[in-house]
């Protein structure tokens, strides 16, 4: 009987399930051919006939002597590196901000999470503008510091990563905290009265209490921020493009340059691919350990 | 080892009353019971000695210390919660030792005295077992172990068993007492069901309403209820209670019950107390003190429904507006539809005046 | 109207048997209750008799047509479920009135039914408040009138008031049995409460690991268990079960501090009596005492725990006897009222013992 049941559910399911395999995988199996060959839209000849450029794994070898791009994922690492952790640590604070009332909660909160709704190329542009020699960033420095300075933000290599750090952290870290807001709340009260009356303190209560019981979503939002955060393009290129020369380039803006400046397609889709089952091994992995807690 | 003195105790929320002026005394080793519906304080009472709600006026002194401005993990109470509240990503063993950890204790204290409380309470072989999807019987020794492993003098347990299975709340019932004679601390038990409350405690405070309405030992508060609200509320099923007006008859002063006809005479004290009301008066007896009379003797009534429940059997009778219950050993094979003769034994019977609801007590 | 029956039911998921070779027959307009211990089976009895759930084995009848393959929605059987389950956005009288709705009848029918119902259940006067206005016992009557309207051939409720406070409970039970025999419809009922099981069923069947032990009404079942597990499990406080030994005339337990007249009855290894007909009386200096090792006044009554060798035993006393824990106290008891248990703990053929 149950048997029955399933094999119907699978028949009236099929057409679903055949237009989402040929959406999701059709892409990829062009993206495959295409980065096997050294195809090019300035090659005259369509898509389809790209096997008579066949190079087999030419574009995967030289990806491998791309310093380009290593330097630009070593870039994209280090942003992930200093955003996620900030934006993870701001969203906590916040989050446990707001688990007790203060007056003005309602409008703070309002406020708080707005940057999340701005969308990222106008965020851009606002921090572009704000990052300006002579934009309010400098005036307000120059007025703290007591004489003017002009710090050159976005054109000193040394700076402009900084830049579009500060950005992308005031745009994410709104999100962070309502995660974690979520997840502060979902931690049981009495769980944490038992606690305080069996003589833990506020730090011992987080640390034994509050933080395991948070795990899995601590988890969720370190993953969705890590793969956010590793294809951050918009606001970055908006405020910076990139430069000055390569300074800002993470691996988006690198393929986005080689794809629409030296339309070399073959190799853009080897490195498309190569990133993308470099990332589907690590968040399997990553599931795979958050399951086994 | 703690007495806990309540003083002119008040808790309002916003406009809302939750508790009106308490004052009761818990001696010390003492297991007192606050007993009472949803909504009538008990919890708030509670959480205020726990130091988990700030009392609107009055004090709570602990051995005569004020506890006002006494955070609650600086007070020395042990807390017990309705779900037991065991922190489920640890251990037995870690949850008994969350307390000694977390205070700092020396590890070989903390687990000389793990080891000791889990002896005490038969858990030794699970210390090691995650807490998550033990029994409740074994969840509530590991909330009682992981509180009554600090040496608290004061344990409050706040309605343990309400989310126990009826058929286990005996047994956990036993064992909880067993518990208490053990670590023989204060112990304050809030509940609703009038058995646990009978069965496990050394006095019960009955509150209604934000309102104290009676403390006293199970016998004291069973036999002689202050008021009409305490006599519905102990027993099971509770006082009947019956609306009357007093007349005199041939053999004395009785109660004219209206068409149930009238009481038996009443005692002197009672016709004492009776003179003095001069009011409605409502006629009060327990189901269970109730002999079986021959027709015409007594009261009457008819029976609209039979329970029987093992050894006992709980007659509904039903006239009017007027409702009574009897609980009878042997019930004789009676029906739905009869009539039973029934009189109130002479001492059982209690008097209320009807206006207030406050017990008429023999001068 | 409405006859359920089980022939030899089998219910397995994966390795667990949930209901093993389940024999029973529900009468029409009849109160039957399941009662059990968790996991023993009741709920998936109430799932298969619904047709959530295809028995592996087995047939299930409805008035004598076996719907095995019938559809939940055809066997017209209603539910009320443990959280009752009432919409919160609408007042008593939508809920009563959506299952009608739901059904397309007219109008007319819908008020009628909704009358008819509310009016039974005595909730006229609060027809008009949303769920979260109404108190526990309120809620639960308007979820039995939502079942109520449908005017199905049987009810099914799953613990349906084990949320109420203990008082609350005591009532409702009675209310609950005189809505079943004046709507004059089968109500299968699953309970972990005794009492209420005992209160309310004109005859209940006692699960264990998906076993049907005993079938019966409560007066039977309670007064001739089949096997200790039974016995056990139904009353409060338990029933005594020590084991025997014959000596001279009669039998011995609890290490001679209680003996009882009586023929030999072949195979016996344990007795079964009744708190409520243990005697307790003063020691009078014969034969060996037991100890009062806890007194628990219930007013009209008081449960006595003794210990008596390395036995412990519970007593009903009527009243508040002047009994205090340490006292040595003499047994007894009516032989009559004794049962006898064999080695596989079933119940032996009774023997009219002889009053000592």
């Amino acid at each position: 009987m149950k048997d029955d049941g399933a094999k119907l559910g699978f028949r009236l399911t099929l057409p679903a399930q055949v237009l989402v395999l040929f959406i999701s995988v059709f892409p990829l199996l062009m993206q495959l051919y295409i980065s096997l060959t050294d195809w090019s839209p300035l090659a005259g000849t369509s898509w389809t006939q790209a096997w008579a450029m066949w190079n087999t794994f030419a574009n995967y070898i030289d990806l491998i002597y791309d310093h380009r791009l290593w330097s630009a994922l070593g870039r994209t690492a280090l942003v992930i590196g200093v955003c996620v952790p900030v934006e993870f640590l701001l969203g906590l604070g916040l989050a446990t901000l707001f688990m007790d009332d203060f007056p003005g909660k309602r409008a703070a909160y309002s406020i708080l999470i707005m940057p999340m709704m701005v969308v990222p190329a106008v965020a851009g542009y606002m921090f572009f503008m704000l990052f300006q020699s002579g934009g309010p960033i400098n005036d307000i420095l120059s007025n703290l510091i007591g004489h003017p300075i002009t710090v050159a933000w976005l054109s000193d290599p040394n700076l402009a990563l900084l830049a579009v750090m500060v950005a992308d952290i005031w745009q994410w870290t709104p999100l962070m905290f309502l995660i974690l807001l979520a997840g502060l709340a979902g931690v049981p009260e009495d769980q944490i009265r038992a606690a305080t009356l069996l003589g833990a303190g506020p730090v011992q209560r987080f640390v034994t209490i509050v933080l395991p019981r948070m795990k899995t979503i601590i988890g969720i939002a370190l993953a969705i921020r890590v793969i956010e955060c590793f294809k951050i393009f918009d606001t970055l290129f908006i405020m910076t493009g990139g430069g000055p020369g390569v300074a800002t380039e993470t691996i988006s803006v690198y393929i986005y340059k080689i794809a629409t400046q030296d339309l070399i397609w073959g190799y853009v889709a080897a490195i498309a691919l190569a990133i993308l089952i470099v990332l589907s091994i690590a968040c399997v992995w990553a599931l795979k350990r958050m399951a086994r807690t | 080892m703690s007495t806990i003195h309540l003083q002119q105790l008040v808790k309002r929320f916003g406009p809302f009353t939750a508790l009106k002026t308490m004052d009761l005394t818990i001696a010390d080793g003492e297991f007192v019971a606050l007993l009472g519906p949803s909504g009538c304080g008990k919890s708030t009472t509670m959480n205020m000695i726990a130091g988990m709600e700030r009392p609107s006026e009055g004090r709570i002194l602990f051995d005569g210390r004020d506890m006002a401005g006494v955070p609650m993990g600086r007070r020395g109470v042990g807390f017990v919660f309705q779900n037991y509240a065991i922190f489920t990503h640890l251990t037995v063993g870690q949850n008994l030792a969350y307390g000694l950890r977390a205070t700092r204790r020396p590890v070989d204290e903390v687990n000389r005295r793990v080891s000791a409380m889990a002896d005490l309470l038969q858990l030794t072989t699970m210390l090691d077992r995650p807490s998550a999807g033990l029994s409740v019987n074994i969840l509530q020794r590991v909330a009682i172990g992981r509180s009554a492993v600090m040496e608290p003098s004061i344990f409050l347990l706040d309605e343990p068993l309400s989310n126990v299975d009826a058929a286990f709340r005996t047994v956990m019932r036993t064992e909880l007492k067993a518990l208490q004679r053990q670590f023989r601390q204060t112990m304050v038990y809030v509940t609703h069901d009038q058995l646990e409350a009978m069965t496990m405690a050394d006095r019960i405070a009955v509150m209604d309403h934000g309102v104290l309405q009676q403390v006293g030992t199970p016998l004291e508060i069973y036999n002689d209820p202050d008021n009409l609200f305490v006599a519905r509320f102990i027993g099971s099923p509770g006082m009947n209670l019956l609306q009357g007006q007093p007349v005199e008859t041939a053999t004395g002063l009785a109660l004219d019950l209206g068409p149930l006809g009238q009481t038996p005479p009443l005692s002197a004290p009672q016709v004492a107390a009776l003179r003095q009301a001069k009011a409605d008066v409502v006629y009060g007896f327990r189901p269970e003190l109730v002999a079986l009379v021959p027709e015409g003797q007594g009261m009457a009534m008819p029976i609209t429904f039979v329970e029987r429940i093992g050894a006992r059997t709980i007659l509904h009778l039903g006239q009017g507006s007027a409702s009574a219950k009897v609980v009878l050993e042997n019930d004789a094979g009676l029906q739905t539809g009869q009539i039973l003769h029934f009189a109130p034994l002479a001492h059982a019977v209690r008097l209320f005046e009807a206006a207030s609801g406050i017990a008429l007590k023999g001068a | 109207m409405a006859e359920i029956a089980f022939y030899n039911v089998t219910k397995r998921y994966g390795d667990t048997v949930a209901v093993d070779n389940a024999s029973f027959t529900v009468a029409d307009n009849e109160f039957f209750c399941f009662f059990g211990p968790p996991l023993s089976g009741k709920s998936t009895i109430l799932r298969l008799i619904l047709g959530l759930e295809k028995p592996d084995v087995g047939e299930i009848l409805i008035d004598g047509k076996v719907v095995n393959a019938v559809s939940p929605a055809q066997r017209n059987i209603a539910m009320v479920f443990q959280n009752l389950a009432l919409f919160p956005h609408m007042s008593a009288a939508d809920n009563i009135r959506f299952p009608l709705i739901e059904r397309n009848e007219a109008s007319a029918i819908i008020e009628a039914r909704l009358k008819d119902a509310a009016e039974k259940l005595h909730i006229v006067h609060i027809l008009h408040k949303m769920p979260g206005q109404l108190s526990g016992g309120e809620r639960q009557r308007v979820a039995i009138a939502r079942a109520l309207v449908r005017d199905p051939a049987a009810y099914l409720m799953d613990d349906p008031i084990s949320a109420l406070d203990a008082r609350l409970r005591e009532e409702t039970r009675v209310e609950l049995k005189r809505i079943q025999r004046e709507a004059g419809r089968t109500l299968i009922y699953v309970t972990h409460d005794q009492e209420e099981a005992m209160s309310v069923a004109d005859r209940m069947a006692i699960l264990e690991h998906g076993v049907i032990r005993q079938v019966g009404t409560p007066v039977e079942i309670y007064d001739n268990p089949a096997t200790t597990y039974v016995a056990r499990f139904l009353g409060s406080p338990t029933m005594n079960i020590l084991p025997v030994q014959r000596v001279g005339e009669g039998y011995e337990a609890a290490s001679g501090a209680l003996r009882i007249q009586s023929q030999t009855v072949a195979g016996a290894t344990e007795l079964g009596l009744r708190p409520e007909d243990l005697r307790v009386q003063p020691f009078a200096g014969k034969g060996s005492p037991a100890t009062v090792a806890e007194v628990e006044p219930l007013g009209g009554y008081t449960v006595v725990t003794l210990t008596a060798g390395d036995v412990s035993l519970h007593a009903m006393v009527r009243g508040q006897p002047d009994l205090r824990v340490g006292v040595q106290v003499t047994l007894s008891c009516d032989p009559a009222k004794v049962i006898y248990f064999g080695a596989s703990g079933t119940t032996l053929p009774r023997m009219r013992g002889v009053a000592q």
